[in-house]
């Protein structure tokens, strides 16, 4: 079996995907490109012409959006209503801002096309989220470091990815919190949040949920949600769900 | 009282399960049931207050009492005044699924109570203590050492991805 890496810019970061080249036309990730260039083209509000700006600046009336659109809309006010608030698709000056949703729709999106173009074992890493199937080059789970937040040069802990665990998603509250607004007047008590779950966007929404949210948010996530969670608060306190701790790897 | 006490201090939910669990003493199952419906309309704090609620007050002076010494549904222990032993209460409907709750009582003290099943909407079973639990840093930094494939971390930019783990990781294998 022959690996790849690919690192690219998409979407206000970049994008790293180890795959294997199973099919001939393995080495040709265009699709894959394409897909992140759509999702960048269609929401991004750095782009003035995307069709998320134009809605944003009046230019366009949500109800005249692309059906497209319309859909990833109405399924992040879904996310609000399940997560009672704490992930938001409006910025707080009433922008539609689906900014939450839309890189993990990619890299689903990303995912079904490594899977069409015959790759079957490959871990995609979008700006620190992380979507994988199969086993690694070492014929092992996919092992994910989580990066340290008091100190990005080092690492808090490593979680292996396997069975219907595929998908890693991390939030901040220290690097580029743009697209997380806290609830009212309360502080944000984590500073880093690592959601585990079956699905990227499941994922990537709830770790921005329990950053905006806080505890509240940690166990109303744990209660509703079949995830596995790690959080470090201001004070390096670190919390983790039974679930979670399945995924660090035991001291050889 | 003493039990209702001891009660009070846990979280509302649970604690009406409990009440919920000495109902099988038929006597006891009006009060429980009165508890219950208080605590899901007002304040947990409210609900184990035996003298806020109506339903209660009347029997809060003997009934807990009795219901300490009585044989519990699925006990094993004597029925002593000084129980000791481990109890298994029945499942009970919630709002969040079937509950099951186990008590700790030595001699004639509840001196732990545990979520034996919770299982939500979707069939998932999860437990109580399912919640994240702070632990030790040692514990975590111990795992350091495994190889790692890929680094996780809050969303970077572009700028940020220079200076990270995952573009170590990249260069040294590209």
């Amino acid at each position: 079996m022959s690996w790849q890496r690919r690192v690219f810019s998409t979407m206000g970061t970049v994008a790293s995907i180890t795959f294997d080249s199973m099919s001939p036309n393995g080495a040709d990730l265009r699709a894959v490109r394409a897909a992140f260039d759509h999702f960048d083209a269609t929401y991004s509000l750095y782009k003035p012409d995307s069709e998320l700006s134009l809605i944003a600046s009046h230019v366009l009336e949500l109800g005249d959006a692309s059906v497209e659109v319309r859909h990833t809309y109405a399924e992040a006010l879904e996310w609000r209503a399940a997560t009672q608030g704490e992930f938001s698709p409006h910025r707080p000056d009433g922008v539609i801002d689906l900014s939450g949703i839309v890189k993990a729709l990619a890299m689903n999106a990303a995912g079904t096309e490594l899977a069409n173009m015959g790759a079957t074992n490959w871990c995609l890493n979008v700006g620190g989220d992380i979507l994988v199937s199969g086993l690694d080059d070492k014929v092992e789970p996919w092992a994910v470091g989580i990066t340290d937040p008091f100190d990005r040069g080092e690492l808090l802990t490593t979680a292996t990815l396997s069975g219907s665990r595929r998908a890693c998603a991390t939030s901040g509250s220290a690097e580029r919190g743009d697209h997380i607004w806290t609830i009212g007047a309360a502080p944000t008590q984590f500073v880093q949040a690592t959601v585990v779950a079956d699905d990227i966007v499941t994922a990537d929404v709830l770790a921005t949920a329990i950053i905006a949210g806080g505890p509240t948010a940690l166990d109303h996530s744990c209660a509703n949600w079949s995830i596995d969670v790690l959080t470090i608060d201001k004070e390096g306190e670190i919390r983790m769900t039974p679930g979670f701790a399945m995924h660090v790897p035991s001291e050889p | 009282m003493r039990i209702r006490a001891v009660l009070g201090s846990v979280l509302g939910s649970v604690t009406v399960l409990v009440i919920g669990w000495q109902a099988g003493a038929a006597a006891a199952h009006t009060a429980a049931a009165g508890a219950a419906t208080e605590s899901s309309a007002t304040s947990p704090s409210a609900a184990t207050d035996p003298t806020s609620s109506p339903a209660d007050t009347p029997t809060s002076t003997s009934k807990p009492t009795s219901s300490a010494t009585a044989a519990p549904p699925a006990g094993s222990a004597s029925s002593s005044a000084g129980a000791t032993g481990t109890y298994v209460g029945s499942t009970i409907e919630t709002p969040f699924g079937p509950m099951q709750v186990e008590i700790v009582v030595s001699k004639g003290k509840i001196t732990d109570v545990k979520a034996l099943k919770l299982t939500d909407q979707g069939g998932r079973s999860v437990e109580i203590s399912n919640y994240a639990a702070p632990i030790l840093r040692s514990e975590v930094l111990a795992a350091q050492s495994a190889n790692v494939s890929t680094v996780g971390g809050a969303t970077y930019t572009s700028e940020g991805y220079l200076n990270s783990l995952q573009s170590a990781l990249d260069k040294a294998h590209l």
